[in-house]
């Protein structure tokens, strides 16, 4: 997580999210990937990452621009980072729109997409984790 | 004809433009052309946060007459203001917009 401006802590309001998520979303994929999920709004997502024993050591991702998909998208990145795969499929779609509550409801059903995301990466991880592939 | 308005610029177009010309002209059935939309960047979205007097009475004119007020998401969220919208405004981006125009759109967008 990038720090704030002269070493404060970061803010956690979604337009902070949102300036380091368009950055991460430009940053291009890691080397174990999710599938594309996409939504009824015709937004998608697409979570990538590296691990390294057992721990996510870094996301990154590739998703619709949209504002608020990308505020959730990034936090999502930050709480998964150093995390265990098993820990951050616990991550859910809940504590996203209870972690931003000034995304209105009807934008909302972003942080599902973006949940739905994120499992498919460690669905994958997993399956890499289980033949010995992690590096 | 009908029109849709995109206030772009915060100079004086809110305080002056809408509330002095525009939204008068609306609450009194002379406009002059038929408003589909209105869409606010940057600081002209103050306008639509709950409790503003503008915006009440833009909000009341827009109900009756069927005219959609939208926010720009990113400087909604920026302001922390996203939240505090009158109700039943939505804040969205341009597929949002055209989305919600597309039912009726308009024959001229006019930047202000």
């Amino acid at each position: 997580m990038e720090g704030g401006c002269c070493g404060t802590t970061p803010r956690r309001s979604v337009s902070d999210y949102l300036d380091r998520g368009l950055r991460r979303n430009r940053a291009g994929l890691r080397a174990v990937r999710g599938v594309v999920c996409r939504d009824r709004n015709d937004l998608s997502a697409h979570f990538s990452g590296d691990l390294v024993a057992d721990t996510i050591r870094s996301i990154g991702f590739k998703v619709s621009p949209c504002a608020t998909l990308l505020a959730y998208c990034e936090m999502l990145a930050e709480l998964a980072t150093g995390r265990s795969p098993t820990a951050a499929w616990n991550l859910t779609a809940a504590d996203l729109a209870a972690s931003l509550p000034e995304v209105p409801p009807p934008k909302r059903d972003r942080a599902i997409l973006a949940v739905a995301a994120l499992h498919s990466l460690l669905l994958h991880a997993d399956q890499l984790a289980i033949a010995g592939e992690t590096p | 004809m009908k029109v849709a308005y995109i206030f772009a610029t915060q100079r004086h177009n809110v305080s002056y433009v809408l509330a002095k010309m525009i939204l008068p002209q609306l609450e009194e059935g002379r406009h002059g052309a038929e408003v589909i939309g209105m869409f606010f960047f940057e600081d002209n979205n103050f306008v639509l946060v709950d409790g503003n007097p503008i915006g009440a009475r833009l909000v009341k004119v827009a109900q009756e007459k069927n005219i959609l007020l939208m926010g720009c998401d990113q400087c909604c969220y920026e302001r922390e203001i996203a939240d505090r919208l009158f109700a039943g405004v939505p804040i969205g981006c341009f597929p949002d917009l055209y989305k919600a125009l597309s039912g009726n759109p308009p024959d001229q967008v006019i930047t202000l």
